[in-house]
């Protein structure tokens, strides 16, 4: 009894240890996480969530702040002025900063950025105002086929994620429809709740505020979410649309190896928290796990699809 | 009467007293241009995490509506909105301030945003599912109109003066296309650098804009910055009475202010805009309107105080926020674990209902907090010593457009607009066309795009832009604003040429104006040339307006040289304190450029040391001196450690602090 009750001590003991030595090296202050986006988009609601489990597995507070415009390039161009020493770190967001640098000199270039992990990202999907006459995807692209460009569908933002699904979608089924950028999810979830488009191509997110005065007609997640059980993927109905915006955590350039690791770790430590887990997908985030390791990887895949999207976009030619 | 239940939920003492606190805070922070309502509430949402969900909503909301009612202080005292929300304070508050009556209208002020904060949280207590349609209704083309309709509040504000405003207007409309286009994603007018990438920040735009000619101007004088009030105080009474007596004022831009807050996009700067506009219209002396009409204080503090509960519709009823810091408060919405959105009210109805009184308390609660606020900083304003109020001013300033973005490049920026302000204002371009043109350019812009992009696919670009029910009620809203004052022009000239007083009598020629006029054309020449390489979408925009500015321009310039009426001359010389505002105007370039270098602490402290000396005009004596420098060291060591320790902005620290 007695010699268990101390191996489980020991054990536990064991295995906080590394966890504990790090709590004390690493962070030993607040850190300052820069949301490069307005407040109660998608990034600094994730942002928000990670915040309250973040103390519990750093040892330190995170402190959001914002620091909007163009579209995050602003931010981004300025990320590798900041001093490098793990206590100031970026949101950052796929395809956005492939996508900025093709368009034109927005002070940065994709490869000068330094994501360390991208824990999650919210699919694209196709919303019709719950008066819509289409029911099913296939019904709506019956209508866009036989009415070339009169389908509009309101997304956030140009040359985003939501634009580049848009010009994805139109290639696979053959059909051409008007993308009309508004300044944000919240500005182009009004246009489709007010019938001001067809409907939207937006995160599936905006599904959960809405409830039924919506209907989403198809998903780009590998699978369907949890909380729309209902919802087919595109896979399913036969294109192979899959993706849509990640979110990640990037540090300065200047930032050493092992902190990188460790900022990676802290991020990857949340998104295993039980709590955090259920607010995220209650939200229709879909988790992520990949980290400083896996990084390379990814990026050399994302760029690879994002540059043959920003083709059919028709930027960087 | 359930609803009623909730008040009881709502008056707990803890309550009461995060209502208290939150007004307070809100308030100050509101009051110094820069700070704003969605920093305060990002900067404390942490906090609410550990505070049960209604207490946690009922501080935000507190310190919201706090923060909307303090940048009136800012707008009546010193000309600079402390929050765009009151950019039309500024038109009546200051010149009423200027008169002596600071005091009444910060009263005003204060009564105006009350019954304005219970109207906008009443109607959210009570209509927030129907009127949430409203911000459905709303479609690009309506905010495309609303722009415009923003825009003509142009005529009215530069009777007489209307071409130097519509030029002005473009100018603020070439601001707003800078940086990366929102529709299209073009990079327009950047210069290749990286600081306009995100555009013209408009907070750090306004600061510039207004309060660097009131810098420059308090210097150049040694009389008092504002005449003290001969009867003293804030003159409660007299201003219950006046707001009594324009029950009808107060109540009209209220209700304006309520359904605009449930546009999201649109904000209480809109809202106050016009508001202002029809309180004039309905004025039976509109012309008073910009020379100190309390009405136009009236009109805008109580218009955007009741954007505050409007703006809580769409964000509880929809889900979208109405305002950017109805975004953060649902962000925390959401980290509490409460589902905002159509089942929010009848799921978490306890919540909402608990928030929505604690709000109302929160906005009552503001009158005497308020008043107790606005009493301490009116009589700072008028006993401070002027060579003091100058630098605290500069500092905030600086200070104001830095903590934006933890960026010294909106200092420069706002910096350089502020000298430009004060050169153009010197040849009749008032700066307020110029922040209207600012802050509504870029709506008109994605309403114009957009409605053209859903018009030409469903081919039907004309009713888009002119069929829709909505939109013809503002068009005509625009064009009785537009007309108006061209009748009333019309009518009294003809007036004066019955009585055989020509218009324009004995004026020298305005070589500055015709200088003006011609860089503008110039500028407007090289908009166009910029708008090759963007794309179709980019540049339609960009090229209106540059059109539109050159050929105003040349109008300008042309009646100018055949010396007919089209604006006054610029006052005659530079007077006695040129000296003094041309070191002004050369320090504060080098104080926004040296933060980086020689660190923001020690920058600051210099900088604030050279303008005390600057504006100083009386022979003081050694003490006072020693006084003043040990008071002016404090105040900038205050607001630096503030910035560091509590707002925890990223100050630069240079080679030395």
């Amino acid at each position: 009894m007695k010699i268990r009750t101390v191996t489980a001590v020991l054990a536990a003991l064991l295995a906080a240890a590394p966890f504990a030595v790090r709590a004390e090296s690493f962070p030993s202050k607040p850190i300052t996480y820069i949301i490069p986006f307005d407040a109660g988009g998608e990034s600094d609601i994730s942002a928000r969530f990670q915040q309250t489990d973040w103390e519990k597995v750093s040892g330190q507070p995170v402190i959001i702040q914002y620091q909007p415009g163009a579209g995050g390039a602003q931010a981004w161009s300025q990320l590798n002025q900041i001093a490098g020493d793990g206590y100031t770190i970026m949101g950052i967001n796929l395809p956005h900063i492939v996508l900025q640098p093709l368009m034109g000199s927005v002070g940065y270039k994709t490869a000068d950025l330094v994501p360390v992990n991208f824990f999650h990202y919210t699919p694209n999907a196709i919303f019709v105002p719950k008066d819509s006459p289409y029911k099913t995807l296939a019904e709506l692209v019956t209508y866009a086929k036989a009415n070339p460009g009169m389908v509009t569908f309101a997304g956030s933002g140009s040359n985003s994620a939501n634009q580049l699904g848009q010009a994805q979608f139109d290639q696979l089924a053959g059909i051409k429809t008007t993308y009309v950028p508004f300044s944000g999810t919240g500005p182009s979830v009004t246009a489709v709740l007010g019938g001001q488009t067809t409907g939207g191509f937006n995160y599936v997110t905006s599904g959960m505020n809405q409830g039924d005065a919506m209907r989403m007609l198809a998903v780009s997640a590998e699978e369907r979410m949890p909380a729309f059980p209902d919802v087919p993927t595109f896979k399913e109905l036969g294109y192979d649309l899959v993706g849509g915006a990640y979110r990640g955590v990037a540090v300065p350039a200047s930032t050493p190896e092992a902190v990188r690791q460790q900022v990676s770790d802290i991020v990857t430590k949340i998104n295993q928290q039980p709590d955090f887990i259920k607010r995220m997908q209650d939200g229709g985030f879909v988790l992520t796990d990949i980290g400083y390791k896996q990084m390379p990887d990814f990026m050399v895949r994302q760029t690879k699809e994002y540059e043959a999207g920003a083709k059919a976009l028709g930027i960087g030619n | 009467m359930q609803i009623l239940g909730y008040l009881v939920a709502a008056l707990t003492p803890y309550n009461l007293l995060l209502a208290l606190a939150g007004v307070s805070l809100g308030t100050i922070v509101g009051a110094l241009p820069g700070l704003s309502a969605t920093m305060a509430v990002a900067v404390l949402v942490p906090f609410t995490f550990a505070m049960d969900p209604a207490s946690g909503l009922i501080a935000l909301g507190a310190i919201y509506t706090g923060a909307i009612y303090g940048g009136a202080f800012a707008a009546i005292l010193v000309n600079t909105p402390g929050t765009p929300s009151s950019i039309a304070t500024t038109f009546d508050g200051y010149p009423m301030a200027r008169k002596g009556d600071g005091g009444l209208a910060i009263t005003l002020a204060t009564i105006s945003s009350v019954v304005g904060g219970l109207v906008g949280a009443i109607s959210l207590l009570l209509l927030a599912p129907p009127l949430a349609r409203v911000a459905l209704a709303f479609g690009p083309t309506e905010y495309f109109w609303l722009a415009i309709f923003g825009l003509t509040l142009i005529a009215s504000l530069s009777v007489g003066n209307t071409l130097k405003g519509l030029i002005g207007a473009c100018f603020g409309l070439f601001l707003s296309t800078i940086g990366v286009a929102v529709v299209g994603g073009d990079v327009r007018y950047t210069l290749g650098m990286q600081r306009f990438l995100g555009g013209i920040d408009l907070t750090s735009a306004i600061i510039g804009l207004y309060c660097i000619p009131v810098i420059l101007d308090l210097v150049a004088t040694p009389n008092p910055h504002l005449r003290a009030a001969e009867t003293g105080g804030l003159r409660l009474a007299e201003g219950f009475r006046l707001a009594w007596a324009n029950k009808l004022n107060v109540l009209r831009s209220s209700v304006i202010g309520t359904v605009i807050g449930i546009l999201p996009g649109a904000g209480g700067s809109i809202a106050g805009l016009v508001s202002y506009t029809e309180a004039r219209r309905a004025s039976k002396d509109p012309d008073s309107f910009g020379k100190g009409n309390p009405n136009g204080v009236i009109a805008t503090e109580a218009a955007n105080n009741a954007t505050v509960g409007g703006g809580f519709i769409p964000t509880l009823v929809l889900g979208i926020p109405g305002t950017p810091p109805d975004a953060i408060i649902l962000g925390a919405l959401l980290v509490q674990g409460i589902k905002i959105g159509p089942a929010l009210f009848s799921a978490q109805g306890a919540v909402v209902d608990t928030f929505i009184w604690g709000l109302l308390i929160a906005t009552v609660l503001m009158l005497p907090a308020g008043l107790l606020i606005g009493r301490y900083a009116f009589a700072s304003v008028v006993k401070v010593p002027k060579p003091l109020l100058a630098a605290t001013v500069a500092l905030l300033t600086v200070i104001g457009a830095f903590a934006i973005h933890s960026n010294v490049d909106d200092v420069q920026t706002m910096v350089g607009l502020g000298l430009i302000s004060w050169l153009l204002s010197r040849y009749g371009f008032a700066p307020s066309p110029i922040v209207l043109g600012l802050v509504l350019g870029q709506i008109a812009e994605q309403g114009f795009v957009q409605t053209y992009l859903i018009g030409h696919a469903s081919g039907s670009l004309g009713t888009m832009f002119f069929g829709r029910p909505i939109s013809i009620a503002i068009i005509l809203a625009a064009l009785a604003t537009l007309l108006y004052p061209l009748v009333s022009q019309l009518r009294a000239r003809n007036k004066a040429k019955t009585e055989g007083k020509a218009g324009a009598v004995q004026q020298g020629r305005d070589t500055g104006g015709v200088i003006a006029a011609g860089g503008f054309v110039i500028l407007g020449a090289l908009m166009l040339w910029g708008t090759g390489k963007a794309s179709a979408l980019g540049a339609v925009f960009p090229g209106t307006i540059a059109v539109a500015m050159i050929g105003f321009s040349l109008v300008l310039g042309f009646m100018l040289l055949r010396r007919r009426g089209a604006g006054r001359a610029p006052e005659a010389g530079l007077g006695s304190g040129t000296l003094r505002r041309i070191a002004i105007a050369a320090l504060l370039p080098v104080w926004a450029l040296l933060l980086s270098v020689t660190g923001f602490l020690v920058t600051s402290l210099a900088a604030f040391a050279v303008t005390m000396v600057i504006a100083d005009y009386s022979r003081t004596s050694a003490r006072t001196w020693i006084i003043r420098a040990i008071a002016g060291a404090a105040i900038v060591t205050g607001f630096w450690w503030i910035m560091v320790h509590v707002l925890l902005l990223r100050v630069p620290a240079g080679l030395f602090l």
